[in-house]
Order: structure tokens, then sequence, then C-alpha cells
């Protein structure tokens, strides 16, 4: 991770937006085949979403060994840049030659924290946890997960009380910097991989479905920190109003996608992830009875095969017809759902212990300084030369096809690179 | 569910339904939101994905058979939170329109609903009959004021232009043929919605007080939900209350009704309440629908214009007449009255049986034929119940 040796790549590095599992695979694909790469991450630590999952496609693995194995490549590999809280503010020239400013926002501790989380024991601020989806809190001064990458603390300053300085204090490695400033770092690329992945939509705009309003309606992504044993549950589904465990929990597809008031296309993920989910539940609670309302049931490729395998399950029910209503019962903050049965043509009005909004997928591709065709929903389109977008900022894809799109992404950037040091 | 049968779909329903006014049922794609969402829509009808795809497919029998676009109020909920935007509401709307014209076995409904043309014709076709009537010379052979010799400008004599036994006996006449349309075409109906279910005839009887309780108040109306379906409902309801009182008057007690002189009779009192909430709710309603004032306005069909406009012009000249008349101005008088003839008798005649107006029996008709197949539903269903699972 040596800044020196770029120079010597002038014309031959990439830069890769995003450090999600779309950005890791293209640096690292494009690192291993001899270029550089710079990877810039907005937030303090590697992983972006997909390392927020309990489980992941297609083997259902926890990501905690699937990202291991990147971020040991990463450490191995010398022509990989890892930027932190590092965001692209401007961008010139053409492709095979732009040059790229980026911005380093302070992350107040240096690499000499060995984690022993001295700093975070000592400070009296609190702030939400973003990668809980706010389901908890950290101190100010944070590792923002278990494995995070790189394995520092960081320190919200926002957070921080006035005046207070009790971290420095605490620490016995002096790795605490509270005068550090913001950087700006230019940088040579041929090419550039634009990963900035997704956000999950916001649930609250939905308003006939109760999310915000009434406590046991979640979203999926929430329910994926609720599962996963580093979440704010230590790995129990519990419903939010008493913490009891769900006996029966309702799935609503489609909340917000297909939907020309939200989201008009197919996220394309969440009728696999809520099959996944049911697995989760069931798992806790073989008895808990799951209902998934959907339009149509939407398992492309292999996950066919899985949706054909959980669909076994007695104890889940698929029921075609989308959930209009949902309504609190205020005594026992259950929830009433409202659907019809399109297969029998009946309408149905049934009680639930827990509702689960599917929330569909939003790419991120506003803000950022770089002249990329956009289609109308937000996801880049390729096109612009020498600019190769990558994963969910593309499409709405699970892991395992976002791996295969950036490794896809990394070969178009490699290929730009080889021109431009052939011509330059 | 039914046996399995091949379906036929008609392209001529899509067709009229789009010149009916639907224009986004086709993006539907079968979430069934709408029938979630629904208020009014319950386990036994529900209603409206169903009509949508009968819409889409052109299932003429389906759709004829089918109370669910009257069980509808339009509340707009559907349309709302469509994920499509295919409009159910609108279609359900179009729906109305379309049956209203399938049952009209003469076809002149479906001729003005589907042009502008014709409606607009066949209108001004009966009102100059109307006006001819009262003001060709009697050489044509039909003017009614020379039969009656000229009627005095010195004072109004309203019978002298008019005469009330002539009048009241062509409203007679005009009633009959009225009825006979409209129950004929009710008949049509009352045929397509229960040929399908065996139905027990004693349920006919029991479930006759829900006809008369929803003709008489629209109360299903108040099952929507939405923030303006009260007020819709009561304004509609005064509406009712004011036409009925109108029609009784006309109809039933004409001679006391039409008065000769410029005198003030019981019955002007009457006149004053119902044109009162005639002209007061279809301004209204105007007014809403000009503004495109909640979903129910969103979209409007000419025939959505012309039966409040016609409905206040006709109060309107009602009031004119009764002002000129009481204020002694026998050619004004006399001139008024036709004109409020010639908009009243074909509003009644081109509306009712075969227009908008036609609501007032198909809505009751298609609950009440809705709650008698739901009790012979639940009949049927107590019957095959005791047999039990079969044994495996």
């Amino acid at each position: 991770m040596d800044n020196g040796n770029l120079a010597s790549n002038n014309g031959r590095s990439l830069l890769v937006i995003g450090g999600g599992i779309a950005g890791l695979t293209a640096a690292l694909e494009a690192a291993e085949a001899g270029c550089s790469a710079i990877i810039i991450e907005k937030s303090p630590s590697l992983g972006g979403r997909a390392i927020a999952f309990n489980q992941y496609f297609p083997k259902l693995c926890p990501p905690t060994c699937g990202f291991e194995i990147n971020f040991r490549r990463i450490k191995n590999n010398p022509r990989i840049t890892v930027l932190t809280q590092a965001e692209l503010e401007e961008i010139t020239g053409s492709a095979g030659d732009y040059e790229a400013t980026v911005k380093l926002s302070p992350r107040f501790v240096t690499n000499s924290c060995t984690v022993c989380g001295a700093c975070a024991e000592a400070c009296p601020a609190e702030r939400p946890d973003g990668f809980n989806y706010n389901l908890s809190k950290t101190k100010a001064a944070y590792l923002p997960h278990k494995m995070a990458f790189p394995a520092q603390y960081v320190i919200d300053r926002n957070a921080c009380k006035k005046d207070c300085s009790a971290c420095v204090d605490a620490c016995r490695y002096g790795a605490i910097n509270l005068e550090q400033q913001v950087e700006r770092k230019k940088f040579h690329v041929a090419a550039v991989v634009l990963a900035t992945g997704w956000a999950p939509y916001d649930a609250s705009k939905i308003t006939n479905l109760g999310f915000g309003c009434y406590p046991n309606v979640v979203t999926n992504v929430l329910l994926e920190r609720m599962a996963a044993v580093n979440g704010p549950t230590a790995g129990k589904i519990l419903r939010p109003s008493d913490g009891k465990e769900p006996a029966t929990v309702a799935f609503v597809q489609c909340a917000g996608s297909r939907d020309e008031n939200h989201l008009p296309y197919c996220s394309s993920v969440c009728c696999s992830a809520s099959l996944k989910h049911s697995t989760y539940i069931h798992n806790l609670y073989p008895d808990a009875q799951v209902t998934i309302f959907y339009i149509d049931t939407r398992t492309p490729g292999f996950l066919q095969d899985f949706y054909a395998k959980v669909a076994t399950n007695g104890h889940l029910k698929m029921i075609k017809g989308k959930v209009g209503k949902v309504e609190e019962d205020p005594e026992t903050h259950d929830l009433i759902v409202t659907a019809e049965e399109v297969l029998t043509g009946t309408k149905l009005t049934q009680k639930f212990s827990m509702v689960v909004l599917a929330a569909g997928i939003v790419p991120q591709t506003d803000g950022i300084p770089l002249k990329v065709a956009r289609d109308q929903f937000g996801f880049a389109v390729n096109g612009t030369a020498g600019i190769f977008a990558a994963g969910c900022a593309k499409r709405p894809e699970e892991v395992s096809a976002t791996v295969r799109d950036a490794t896809g992404a990394a070969l178009k950037a490699l290929q730009c690179a080889v021109r431009s040091a052939h011509h330059g | 569910m039914g046996e399995p049968h091949a379906v036929q779909p008609d392209q001529k329903v899509i067709e009229d339904l789009m010149a009916f006014g639907a224009h986004d049922f086709k993006k539907c794609f079968q979430c069934a939101t709408c029938s979630a969402v629904c208020t009014l829509s319950n386990n036994d009808f529900a209603f409206p994905r169903k009509q949508m795809i009968a819409a889409q497919w052109g299932l003429k029998d389906k759709l004829m058979g089918d109370p669910g676009p009257w069980l509808c109020f339009y509340c707009g909920e559907c349309s709302k939170n469509c994920p499509r935007k295919a409009n159910p509401g609108e279609t359900m709307m179009a729906l109305r329109r379309y049956l209203t014209s399938a049952y009209d076995w003469t076809g002149l409904s479906r001729l003005m609903y589907s042009s502008a043309f014709w409606e607009i014709g066949i209108l001004a076709l009966v009102s100059a009959i109307v006006v001819a009537l009262f003001t060709l010379p009697q050489s044509f052979g039909f003017g009614l004021l020379s039969r009656s010799g000229a009627a005095p400008l010195h004072t109004v004599m309203l019978d002298k232009f008019a005469p009330v036994g002539m009048v009241d006996m062509g409203d007679r006449i005009m009633a009959l043929v009225l009825s006979f349309f409209l129950l004929t075409n009710a008949a049509r109906m009352f045929y397509y919605l229960t040929r399908d279910q065996k139905i027990p005839a004693r349920l006919y009887i029991t479930q006759l007080p829900s006809l008369i309780l929803h003709a008489a108040t629209q109360k299903r109306w108040n099952g929507c939900k939405d923030s303006e379906a009260t007020k819709n409902w009561i304004r509609h309801l005064l509406l009712v209350t004011g036409y009925v009182t109108m029609f009784t008057l006309v109809v039933v007690f004409l001679p006391w009704f039409q008065v000769n002189d410029s005198s003030i009779h019981w019955t002007s009192f009457l006149g004053y309440y119902a044109t009162t909430v005639l002209v007061g709710a279809t301004v209204w309603m105007l007014i809403d629908r000009i503004r495109q004032h909640g979903e129910m306005y969103q979209f409007s069909h000419l025939s959505d214009w012309l039966f409040p406009i016609l409905l206040f012009l006709t109060a309107v000249t009602g009031i004119g007449m009764h002002l000129l008349r009481v204020n002694d101005l026998p050619m004004a008088t006399y001139v008024m009255y036709t004109v409020h003839m010639a908009i009243a008798v074909p509003m009644l005649v081109v509306e009712v049986p075969f227009g908008k107006w036609a609501h007032l029996l198909y809505r009751p008709l298609a609950i009440y034929v809705a709650a008698v197949r739901d009790k012979a539903a639940q009949c049927s269903s107590l019957e095959v119940a005791p047999a039990g699972p079969v044994p495996a």
C-alpha cells in the first residue's frame, strides 16, 4: 500500500470508486493481473452492504469467510491502494489519461491503532450505528464492526462532546490525533470502475405498509442485521416492540419495487432474499409460520433451485397477491395484513407478529463528479470511454452476480489501461 | 373454482372500454394491490383486480355477469396506490359506462357513449322536437300553442300556452316509455347477473329490503373510507331527494305544480327545496370536476359533464320560469317554459334509460343481486358441508 509506486505506474492504474464487494473484486482482479488499483471508499471500512449480511448467495455462508479471503488478497498485493473515508472530488482528462482528485476526510486515528478499544471505553458520547442500520448505538470512538478492514478505530467528530479528549488520554499508543485535517490527493489513472453500490429504498415512503409507524414492521436489511451474530440482537430475530420471538411473520414483496410511485423497476434480489430470510427464521424457530406475499416470485437462474428447496418447508406459505395495507393492533402490536389472494380470488385479512418489507435496491450514483450516463432510474450505463460500472450501481443483482460483473468490468478497465500504456 | 374453460377475448370490448374512458387498464399486472386497499371490496366480491383482467382480455360475458363495477363508488384509493398507474378506479367507471351500453338492447346507449356527435345530436333532436311541439303553428299539425288558441299576453295564463292536461298526459307517456326501456335493460342486467348461479327463489324475497334500502339511501358509498366519502355521499343523497321531489311533482302532481296564473301554490315550496338542492349540488359537483378535486374527478368523459350540466340547467330554467310567472310576465314565462322543457325532456329521455342516470336502477339492483348471490353461495356451501372431507 505504498503510494510511491504510483508515479512509475502512471497511466496504468485504475481508480475504483467504492469498496464494497464489486469494488474489491474489480480492484483485486485487475491488480492480480498486474495493474495498480486505487480503491476509494466513502465509509471508514471496506465491505459495503454485503459485509452486513447474515448470509449471502450462492452458498448461504456468512460474509466473514469470503471477505476475509479478499482482505488477505489486498494485504498481500502491493499494487492495491486502499483509501477509506475518501471521495472523488474532481476528475479531468479522458480515457487512458485521467487525473483524479480525491478528498480524504480525517479518521483521527492513526496506523498505530491496535484495536484495543480503550478509546471507546473512555468515550462519553454515542452515535447511531449505521452498520446496524441504526438499530443500535456505538460510542463516538468506534470500530465500524468486528471484522472491519482496515482494522482501525475511527472517531465521529460530529458525535463528540464539546472539548472532550477522553479518547486521546485513554490511548496508550498515541494513536489518536484530533487535529487531523482534510487532505487531498491527486492520481493519474487510465480507467475508472464505478462500484458505488446501492442503498435500500426508504420504506417509510410506502405509507400504506406502516414502516416507521409500527415497531414490528421492519425491512429486509434490518432483518439481516438481526439475524447476524455480530448484529444488535446477537443473531436473535425478535419483535422490536417487546423483544419476543415472532410466531408468525409476513414478508411483503415489492415494497417499493415494480411500483411507478416508488421504484418502477424490479430489484431482482428481494424474492430470493425473502426466501433466504425465511430460512433464518426457521433455523431459529422451526415452528414459526412464515408467509410471503408476492406479485410474481422472481428467482432467476440457480436461485430457482433455492426457491424450490425452501418452498418444501411446510411452515412457509407463498401467497400471490400484493399486500395493500398493514395496520396495527395497538394492544398487542400485532400487525393486520390485508391482501387479495389472487389464485383463489378471495380477500384476506390476517394477523402477524412481525412484518418484513422486502425493500428494493436504489443505485448510489448521485453526487459523483464523474461524467457517466445513467438510465431513468439512476443506474449507471456503460458507454463513456474509460469508465466502467459494476455491481448494483449498474443493475440490481445479488452478490455472486456482482462478483462476475465486477470481474468483467476489471477486464474492460485493464484493456483501457493496456491501450493507454502502448500509446502513452 | 370452476371448470377449466377456454376464454374468448373480444377485441370489441377493449376498444369500447378505451372509447368509454379507460386508457390505462392494459398496464395492469395483476398484483392485487387495488382489491387489497379497497374498503368496499370483500371476500365474496373482491374487486377491482378481477375486472381489470376481464377488461384486458375483453371477457364480455364475464363482465356482463359481474355486479362488481356497481359495487364500487370510486373513492380512487386503488388508482392512488396502483403500482402500474393502471387506474383501476377509472377502469371501473368506464366499465359502468360499458355495462350501461351492453345492457341496453336498443344500441342507442353504445352509440351515444362512443360518439360525442351522436350524444349531442340525439339530445339536440329531442330538444328540437319539444320546441317544435310548443311553437310550430297548427298547420304543421302539432302546435300546442295554436291548438289552444293564442295565449294571452296581458297576464300569465300558462294553461292557454301549454294546457296542463296535455302536458300531464305527455309526461306520463314519457314516463312509461322511459320505464319500458330502463326496465327491459335492467331485466337484461338481472338475467346476466343471475344466470351462472343456482339461486333459491326465496332469497329474492328475503333480500328485497336491500334493494329498497340501497336505492333510497346509497349508504354503501359511506363504506369508502377516503376523506371525501361522507361528503360525496351526503351531497349525492341531497341531490337525490331534490330530484325525487321534483320528479314526483311533475309526474304525479302536475295539475297542482304547473300553476296557471301568477299565484304561489303549496307545491311552490316543495319546488323551492328541490331546486335549491339541485342547483347547489350540481354546481358543487361541477366545481369539483373542473378542479379535478379528488381521485373521482381526475378523468371526465363527456357523459360525466352532460348529466350534471343538464340537471343544473333544468333547475335554473325552472326557477327562472317560476320567477317570471309570479311577476306576471307572460311572454317571458312562455319562452322560459319552452326552454325548460327543451332541456328537461331530452335529459330524461336520453340519460335515464341510455345514459349515466341508469345507475339509479343498476346500482341498487347490482347490490341486491350481489347480496342474493352471496346468500345463495353460503346456502350451497352449507348443503355441501355435511358430506365432510373425503377419507383417504
